[in-house]
């Protein structure tokens, strides 16, 4: 294992698409939630009786322990920038035929796809850590509650689970469609479009069971709309915290039967 | 024993049969050239005992044993276009060979390089090399670590007059080392000077296989001369054990079966007819004129 993580390393630590995501990244996370800090802090810190009310309303959300929770929820909009990553990834191991030759060379197929799999994470992990490191920021700037920092923790683990997850789905159809640019096509109008649209009318026809299987809604429910926009409902919110567990296994199980179906796929077929 | 051992492997793509029921051994020690036209199946046969393609039916065995990734780490080889990434340099796609493989260390990396005349340009992206170039680099990838057996795919594909011969002698070096080279080509000539043993591919089917001189050579063809040709041409009319002669400007081809020609016997038979040669040779048939022979039927 370590020995494919070495030789997955040589390969990403010079493409400068995998820095170029990073910086992206980089740029991104802080970004959207400084965003949202913003509007939130304009609205609370009006002296009227509405900040009043909002901030009893609103909470802390950029406070810890609220802050692992919300950044995680804002910084996972993002998931399409490694998403562009992870296909280039696979696609450039067909265009360049190095995916022939890193078996030519000794690899097995198993390992090969076993190699992507680390790629992905690696990429997920560095997401995640950018998330962790962005939350902390806000955490301590606001400095509130800083013994209640490890509370709701599990939501960066959350994160990787999700963003993994949903780069797999990513991954896959650069191994099947083997073009980056039609693979990328057809993750951004599925992503954008159809999923979304599909979710959306299944819940409106109250068929809510059928569009929580949706590839890509099965892990984006481990992410619920954080507290200060998730009260307005305090029901749905209440329901939509007690599905994360479900919805736990749910991601695990497919994300593990996309790996499997990859790895089958390329046991058997010409390279 | 046998490097490399194939059992009625067929494959095909569809309805294009690219390798039907193909059979032959490769000892050890030997340089084995497959030689075929264009899509006679030469790269197929050579994608599945790499294991990049799945034969239909068969199977192949590697050093005697049943194939195994392991067995590939201790092959270097290239098949059909060189394969790497085009955004790192030389030396660090080497690198990546050479983790894979196991084969060779950072020394080894130099040292091929050297070999194939890429010093001067390792740091390069493999994206700026010109076709020879990238041709050379897979050609040290292939060399990587010493290995015992090579792979080569049309190992001179795109190379300069000058790139080939070099290619040409390392081949031969290499396999005066005692390494075993397994060699695809539709160069006649490359074949014919580097090969010891050679199969011959046409539309997927094996037509010949073998030691060079017994694929090539199921003739012996003895070239005489004399100066008076007209009497020379009556009296090879009446040779013992000549087969049947053939004329070739001043010259006479006399084809004798298998291991019947005798130089001396020639000579002396001619010089009792009161006929002075001023040429006596033995001759190999060309590969080329087998090659057509062999495809054209």
């Amino acid at each position: 294992m370590l020995h494919i993580l070495k030789i997955e390393w040589l390969k990403i630590k010079k493409y400068p698409a995998f820095w170029w995501m990073f910086g992206i990244v980089a740029l991104t996370y802080p970004g959207i939630n400084l965003i949202f800090f913003n509007v939130y802090n304009d609205i609370t810190k009006r002296k009227d009786v509405a900040g009043a009310l909002a901030k009893q309303l609103l909470g802390n959300p950029f406070a810890f322990p609220e802050t692992w929770h919300s950044v995680a929820y804002f910084s996972s909009w993002f998931v399409m920038i490694p998403s562009i990553l992870v296909i280039m990834v696979i696609t450039n191991e067909y265009t360049y035929k190095t995916h022939r030759q890193n078996i030519i060379d000794g690899m097995s197929r198993q390992e090969f796809m076993l190699g992507k799999m680390i790629d992905v994470a690696i990429i997920a992990g560095v997401a995640t850590i950018m998330c962790a490191l962005v939350a902390t920021g806000f955490g301590i700037y606001t400095s509130k509650y800083a013994d209640r920092w490890a509370e709701q923790l599990h939501y960066i683990p959350l994160f990787f689970l999700q963003t993994f997850s949903q780069l797999s789905i990513a991954f896959f159809l650069g191994f099947v469609i083997r073009k980056a640019f039609i693979a990328l096509g057809v993750l951004m109008f599925y992503v954008v479009i159809v999923e979304n649209a599909a979710v959306a009318y299944l819940r409106y026809q109250k068929l809510d069971f059928i569009g929580k299987f949706f590839p890509l809604e099965m892990s984006d429910r481990l992410l619920p709309v954080p507290a200060f926009l998730g009260k307005i409902d305090q029901e749905a919110y209440d329901k939509s915290l007690n599905a994360v567990t479900e919805h736990t296994i749910y991601t695990i199980v497919l994300t593990a039967l996309i790996w499997w179906g990859c790895i089958y796929l390329y046991k058997k077929r010409d390279l | 024993m046998q490097i490399l051992q194939l059992n009625n492997i067929s494959k095909a793509y569809g309805r294009i049969q690219a390798l039907q029921d193909v059979s032959f051994n490769i000892p050890k020690g030997c340089v084995f050239g497959i030689l075929g036209p264009n899509g006679s199946g030469k790269t197929t046969m050579l994608g599945i005992i790499l294991d990049v393609l799945k034969a239909d039916a068969g199977h192949y065995r590697w050093f005697e044993q049943e194939p195994d990734p392991h067995q590939r780490k201790k092959i270097g080889s290239l098949l059909e276009t060189p394969n790497f990434y085009h955004y790192l340099s030389g030396a660090d796609n080497l690198k990546i060979t050479q983790h894979i493989s196991g084969r060779g260390d950072a020394a080894s990396i130099d040292a091929v390089l050297e070999i194939v005349k890429l010093t001067q340009r390792k740091k390069s992206k493999f994206s700026t090399y010109s076709l020879g170039m990238k041709q050379r680099l897979a050609i040290g990838g292939a060399l990587l670590g010493n290995p015992d057996v090579l792979v080569l795919d049309e190992p001179t594909n795109g190379l300069d007059p000058v790139g080939i011969a070099e290619i040409r002698a390392l081949i031969k070096e290499l396999a005066s080392n005692g390494k075993t080279i397994i060699m695809a080509s539709h160069l006649l000539d490359e074949v014919e000077k580097v090969c010891t043993h050679v199969a011959i591919l046409k539309k997927g089917k094996l037509l010949a296989a073998g030691h060079v001189d017994e694929v090539l050579l199921n003739e012996d063809i003895v070239e005489v001369a004399a100066s008076d040709k007209a009497q020379l041409l009556t009296v090879v009319q009446q040779m013992p054990e000549m087969s049947h002669f053939k004329e070739e400007g001043d010259k006479l081809q006399l084809y004798f079966p298998q291991g019947k020609a005798d130089l001396e016997a020639v000579n002396r038979y001619c010089h009792e007819k009161g006929i002075v040669l001023n040429l006596l040779t033995p001759k190999k048939k060309s590969l080329e004129a087998k090659f057509f022979e062999l495809t054209n039927n």
